[in-house]
């Protein structure tokens, strides 16, 4: 169990501020970002009209996720929000991925990673709120039903961040408990690759298209 | 005088009693619902059963999942005997055993309805029947989830090292992280099962809306999980808070109470979603043009719907993080563990009926858009007045942590 519990961290002492670092999950989501970097660069490298796979994978992702957002927002929003929903979701889907390789660990298994994309979207869905409906309107909502109803509204908006990210975290530190204690049991002798093929693949998609989706609905009840 | 080995020793077997005993209620459920439903269908057409046989035993084997981990905890329980002697240990037994026993029921009832309800739509939809299965596939595997949390929880409360930690309160928080992720889980895993047995029914009826159906089940099924994720952040808050800040008494009863609240003003909350994303989910299947509509009126009504476990939540909160003046008299340690036990109780009905007012709201949005805006108020001001006897709890539960 102190796999869990203990998390390597790097701490730099700055101008009398400590500055914590923690490493594995810093270099596993540039392990992310350098794939998902080297797979947009192969995917749009040579845009034929007979694609070659990559460009076939990329368009896949395209059309399935355009369609979805432009479901939840409307044809002009969705041009604009698009792009930050798609990566999204190719981001998380790669994170969630990575543990299936050996030495390798999952940056979503960090409750850092999913809570500060969590923020990322709290943000994103407030600020664009604000934006289409104005700061007064925008306000208002918070009053409704009934004007005492405030601080409770705020509070189930805060909780808003805290149960979508604390959805993934769970989920994905739950199957790596789970595999890593049932291989312990048996020796890693037949299980563990089914389970890694439901803990990660199967339930590694699912989370990440259940938090993208969130995502993207938060900020429709927000725009709309 | 029972020696200390002794006593862990006893608390293990209580505990694997507790965890399989507790486990196998929701699967048991789940499973005879689906097997009836897969003999009622059989009787609409007899010349499927082979298909429908089959189907119902895949639903059932997924269905099962929770009650395994169950075992998996009880054997573990029963065979892996920690080393260290410190009586902490056995507190933390119980409260895995309680953590997973509890969390099984709800999965394993919610698993049941996709199972049972996919073996109707393949009979009234026989072309479908892979795109059928699959959705059930998915959808019994998000309503595990819960499991997968109070499976988390007892295994860190099994295998985690605890015994320097004082026996009170860390024995009480121990097993209240038991209980608030197991109690929270039942409402959740009933309530994320009921969308999936709608997607199946709605894939049946209408194929060509399948993908917004799925993605409607997902979203819905996510959401009602939200009550068992408060569940399980107050757990990890207890399993990792320094207990030498708390004073022993009462903080005992603070941090039980704490497990408590959240634990059962979850389940209301849980069931009630589930309902809401259950018409959410068919109101989408049957009028597929308006889907953006019926899922926003869906995400109102849950998210007011999770106002009671919410209160439940910021009880536990309060209960862990007040600064408590030690004090040894039954009063002072009763006064915490009620306001806890006052908002928990409290929560559960209004989180059932609120998802209640939401479900019809969402029923009427889908079949009948024009009306949206009325529907929308009359639902905030019905659930506004659902809500009054949490929030009396509430202030019940205030009034014992502040005032008295």
């Amino acid at each position: 169990m102190d796999e869990f519990t203990h998390i390597p961290q790097l701490t730099l002492h700055l101008f009398g501020f400590n500055l914590v670092f923690n490493t594995e999950t810093i270099m596993m989501t540039w392990v992310v970002m350098g794939i998902l970097i080297v797979f947009g660069f192969l995917a749009t490298r040579k845009i034929s009209f007979i694609p070659n796979p990559f460009q076939v994978v990329g368009e896949l992702f395209v059309t399935a996720f355009y369609d979805l957002t432009s479901d939840a927002l409307d044809e002009e929003m969705a041009k604009k929000y698009f792009p930050i929903i798609c990566s999204l979701f190719m981001f998380l889907l790669l994170c969630n991925y990575l543990g299936i390789i050996p030495k390798l660990s999952e940056p979503t298994k960090d409750l850092n990673t999913p809570l500060s994309l969590g923020i990322l979207g709290f943000v994103i869905a407030h600020y664009s709120g604000i934006k289409a409906k104005g700061f007064k309107k925008y306000a208002k909502e918070y009053f409704e039903p009934i004007f005492f109803m405030a601080p409770l509204n705020i509070i189930g908006e805060l909780a808003k961040v805290v149960s979508i990210s604390f959805r993934l975290y769970g989920n994905v530190i739950g199957g790596s408990i789970i595999i890593l204690v049932v291989s312990h049991l048996i020796y890693s002798v037949a299980l563990p690759p089914f389970m890694v093929v439901f803990f990660g693949i199967f339930v590694g998609g699912i989370q990440a298209f259940v938090f993208t989706m969130l995502t993207l609905v938060y900020i429709s009840l927000q725009v709309k | 005088m029972l020696n200390s080995i002794a006593y862990i020793t006893a608390s293990s077997y209580l505990a694997a009693g507790l965890t399989i005993g507790l486990g196998a209620i929701g699967a048991a459920l789940g499973e005879g619902y689906a097997a009836g439903l897969a003999n009622e269908s059989i009787s609409y057409k007899p010349k499927m059963s082979g298909e429908l046989l089959k189907n119902m035993l895949v639903g059932q084997a997924i269905a099962e999942s929770a009650a395994i981990f169950a075992l998996v905890v009880a054997i573990l329980l029963l065979f892996a005997q920690p080393s260290s002697g410190s009586p902490i240990v056995a507190w933390s037994a119980i409260g895995a055993g309680l953590a997973m026993g509890l969390a099984a029921i709800g999965s394993g009832i919610g698993a049941g309805s996709p199972a049972g309800k996919a073996c109707l739509a393949i009979v009234h939809q026989p072309s479908e029947k892979s795109r059928i299965m699959t959705t059930m596939l998915v959808g019994s595997a998000v309503c595990q989830t819960p499991a997968i949390f109070g499976m988390v929880i007892s295994f860190l409360l099994m295998f985690m090292d605890f015994s320097s930690a004082p026996l009170y309160p860390a024995g009480a928080a121990l097993l209240g992280a038991g209980l608030a992720t197991g109690l929270a889980a039942i409402g959740s895993g009933l309530g994320s099962g009921l969308p999936a047995g709608a997607a199946c029914l709605g894939i049946a009826r209408q194929p060509k809306s399948g993908d917004k159906t799925m993605t409607t089940m997902l979203v819905g099924s996510a959401v009602c999980q939200t009550p068992a994720i408060f569940g399980i952040v107050i757990s990890f808050l207890l399993i990792f808070m320094d207990f030498s800040s708390v004073p022993p008494y009462p903080g005992w009863a603070a941090l039980l109470g704490a497990g408590l609240a959240t634990g059962l003003a979850a389940i209301g909350s849980g069931v009630g979603n589930g309902f809401t994303a259950m018409e959410a989910v068919s109101g989408t299947a049957r009028n597929p043009e308006c889907n953006s509509e019926t899922n926003r009126v869906m995400l109102i009504g849950m998210s007011v719907g999770q106002s009671t476990a919410i209160y439940g939540f910021l009880v536990s909160l309060l209960l862990v993080f007040t600064k408590m003046e030690p004090s040894t008299s039954l009063t002072s340690c009763l006064r915490l563990l009620g306001a806890g036990i006052s908002s928990g109780f409290g929560g559960i009905g209004p989180g059932i009926g609120l998802g209640i007012v939401a479900a019809s709201a969402v029923r009427w949005v889908a079949r009948r858009p024009s009306s949206t805006v009325a529907l929308i108020r009359t639902m905030l001001v019905g659930m506004a007045v659902t809500e009054s006897t949490a929030i009396y709890a509430l202030i019940v539960a205030l009034l014992l942590l502040f005032v008295l």
